[in-house]
């Protein structure tokens, strides 16, 4: 029940983060991966058109400055071959482009158009290589700005004539240039990131709807099959894993069937006996001591034993999802008092004694319907009792709760009745209730079982059959000691679904972990 | 005294059940096969029929069924599963009651007691009762419907009866469980649900949308006259 019922199988997503903390799931690598492709490829192309552009930009620039630099330089050497020229007036006069300056030396002195770029702006390897006679072009940064100098030697008239060109206008266009291209780039990676995931959304889409399958069979439906399509990649998987299920299914109602098969083969000789002994009780008085005490053994233990096959053949129908309910709308506080009654334990020839702990029925309980099904509901008082009478003193309390309770004085609409059964037992170590309400298990209290009684079923049929309801059951300290049950169940019907019952399913989802940790069962 | 007729193919059980029965008080008669039990109804009548449903040959819903062609013996059925499907099945062909195996003597002795006790309440209700077109005489056991006589087995004549004492109230399941068939809170509902139907193919006139015995949903059942 809690192995197959609470474990993790339901939760793949869970356990794939958990057992693969820091890896990225294929979803999230594809993605990556093509967002990374993309990134270089964009990268790359905006690369080259770059320094492309760059290039060209230059070597025209750079022509038509020369073009004009030796324009300018001829026209200063002429004015300069005249001994009448003022140097100063000549050097204004030189027609410039707009942002280009002149420099001239003649004469051992420098005259230049503009204050801040005079003969110290121009970096000393062009004026050294320039004054010795050889035309030279340089870039140079001055105050932050990019600058291309040309300068043409005049040894005609001894002088030198540079001219420094401001390349900022270019800069700015390359720089508008390299934002283009790299919010071009940006936007390609996201493309490609998209493209990544659409088309990994897409290819994982068939695995998906195998998840789905899969939680659907780790939550008890096993005639769950996933449909297989037109594609022969996913084909092939599709049709192994319905093999599988189908296998799995065959192998689960082949063990729920020889368990069901089985408890039915012991009916017929339990029939006999519990008939024969019944005659035998009857001609008690006509048996010796040593007798009557043989028959008072052979009677417990039949009983015994019936009960054994009545409560596996009830966990073969859980297992083979074949347990159904049959719901009756029912007055709660009755249902209970009804059950409770029921569950005295027999005094003499099948009378049941008087209930002797009290019975309370909370605020608010009175007059709401609980669809239950009493059969289901008497058979979990019963073990609770039973329980309780072997592992502590006997039940010493049972109460009928709603669920919200009142909120100062006002009682919210009613999603839930809550049956608390306490005793004043030694109570259950906070470790071993979560394993309560598994099959056959005695745990630590092994050594309290008293001979004689319960068949290690009853516990986890209670759970099983509230699960059946839709409800939860758990255990809790009492507050005077012992152990308290919960049996919650809920007031809408609707949130179960009777349909998935006839399917096969329990109709619950057992993949829901218990949202407290004191040992509870849904 | 009353004569009980038991049809098991289990030998042992057979003789086991009929030990205990006899017990009980009961004279007890017991066949092997459903074919057996037909001709021993027939030569021999019981006053009570307990059928497994497991039967080589003509099986217990048959043998149910073929009995209830010519009477209206309680049947009480015998099943080693308490699944929907063998309870509805067996109690459609016709059987009043059920018993699981392996059941308790006492038990089984107290359902038949309550299926016998029957003919002894009858006494009590003298009016003649009537809704629609069916009048019902409970002294005599008579339900007549537009004066021809209907064949009631005796808990659906129970069961009607019942229902027509009270006219236009609400009968809860268990209170119609526990005044007809005598089972307390816990009894199974299945029995009066399909008691009602079978008596609804009897009295109503069309039992798919039925005038007389309405159903509450999850309160009961009520006649209105």
């Amino acid at each position: 029940m809690a192995d197959d019922g609470t474990g993790g199988t339901g939760r793949p997503e869970e356990e794939g983060a958990g057992g693969r903390a820091g890896h990225l799931g294929l979803r999230a690598r594809v993605t990556l991966t093509f967002a990374i492709a993309a990134f270089g490829l964009s990268a790359l192309m905006a690369g080259i058109t770059y320094f492309t552009a760059r290039a060209t930009f230059l070597s025209e620039r750079q022509a038509a400055e020369q073009r004009q630099a030796f324009a300018n330089a001829a026209l200063v050497q002429n004015a300069l071959r005249s001994p009448t020229t003022q140097v100063n007036q000549l050097i204004e006069s030189v027609d410039t482009l707009p942002g280009s300056r002149s420099v001239l030396r003649t004469g051992g002195q420098w005259y230049a158009t503009s204050i801040s770029v005079g003969q110290s702006a121009i970096p000393p390897a062009e004026r050294a290589l320039v004054l010795s006679g050889t035309p030279a072009t340089q870039r140079f940064i001055l105050a932050g700005t990019p600058q291309q100098v040309i300068g043409v030697p005049l040894p005609a008239v001894h002088a030198a004539y540079f001219e420094v060109f401001s390349l900022d206008e270019l800069a700015g266009t390359l720089r508008a240039l390299a934002i283009a291209l790299a919010g071009a780039a940006l936007v390609t990676t996201i493309a490609g990131a998209a493209v990544g995931r659409w088309a990994s959304s897409r290819a994982l889409r068939p695995l998906a709807g195998l998840t789905d399958a899969a939680v659907a069979i780790a939550g008890g439906q096993l005639d769950t099959r996933v449909g297989t399509g037109d594609d022969p990649d996913l084909d092939e998987l599709a049709s192994a894993f319905n093999r599988m299920t189908a296998n799995l299914q065959d192998r689960i109602e082949r063990e729920a069937r020889f368990t069901s098969d089985v408890s039915h083969e012991l009916r017929s000789p339990l029939t006999t006996l519990t008939a024969t002994v019944s005659v035998l009780e009857s001609h008690r008085t006509e048996l010796a001591p040593r007798a009557q005490r043989a028959l008072d053994l052979l009677d417990g233990d039949l009983r015994r034993f019936t009960r054994m096959v009545d409560d596996l053949l009830e966990i073969s129908r859980f297992d083979a999802g074949s347990a159904e309910l049959s719901l009756d709308e029912v007055d709660p506080g009755e249902l209970v008092r009804r059950a409770v009654a029921a569950a005295a334990p027999v005094v003499v020839d099948g009378v049941r004694g008087p209930v002797t702990f009290p019975v309370e029925v909370g605020p608010g309980v009175e007059g709401l319907r609980l669809a239950v099904d009493k059969r289901r509901f008497e058979r979990v008082m019963a073990n609770l009792t039973e329980n309780a009478a072997v592992y502590a003193d006997g039940v010493t309390r049972v109460r009928v709760e709603r669920q919200p309770g009142p909120i100062g004085g006002v009682l919210p609409p009613a999603e839930a009745i809550r049956v608390i059964v306490e005793d004043h037992g030694p109570g259950v170590p906070e470790a071993e209730r979560t394993h309560l309400f598994e099959r056959f298990y005695r745990g630590g209290r092994a050594g309290q079982r008293a001979s004689g009684h319960g068949t290690g079923l009853g516990l986890s049929l209670v759970a099983e059959h509230v699960r059946l309801h839709g409800g939860r059951v758990w255990s809790e300290d009492a507050s005077g000691g012992g152990t308290r049950f919960v049996v919650e169940l809920p007031l809408r019907p609707d949130s179960l679904q009777p349909d998935s019952f006839e399917t096969g399913s329990v109709g619950v989802d057992r993949s829901v972990p218990p949202p407290v940790s004191t040992g509870e069962v849904r | 005294m009353s004569r009980i007729l038991i049809v098991e193919d289990d030998e042992r059980i057979r003789s086991s059940m009929r030990l205990a029965l006899e017990d009980e008080g009961y004279t007890v008669d017991d066949v092997g096969s459903g074919e057996e039990a037909i001709g021993r109804f027939e030569a021999e009548p019981a006053e009570l029929v307990l059928i497994d449903l497991m039967l080589p040959g003509m099986d217990g819903f048959e043998a149910c069924r073929a009995l209830r062609r010519t009477s209206t013996v309680p049947v009480i059925m015998v099943t080693a599963r308490s699944d929907t499907h063998d309870v509805v099945a067996g109690l459609e062909a016709g059987a009043d009651d059920y018993v699981t195996k392996p059941f308790v003597a006492k038990e089984l002795a107290a359902r038949i007691r309550a299926l016998l006790r029957r003919s002894r309440h009858e006494g009590e209700e003298s009016a003649v009762l009537s809704f629609g077109d069916v009048e019902i005489e409970p002294d005599a056991g008579v339900v007549r419907r537009a004066g021809a006589e209907v064949h009631c087995t005796r808990t659906e004549f129970r069961l009607l009866c019942e229902l027509a004492n009270h006219p236009g109230k609400v009968l809860s399941r268990e209170q119609l469980l526990e005044r007809v068939w005598g089972y307390d809170y816990f009894g199974d509902g299945r029995l009066v649900d399909v008691h009602v139907r079978r008596l609804r193919t009897k009295v109503e006139p069309d039992p798919a949308s039925p005038q007389f015995i309405l159903t509450v949903r999850g309160m009961g059942y009520k006649l209105v006259v």
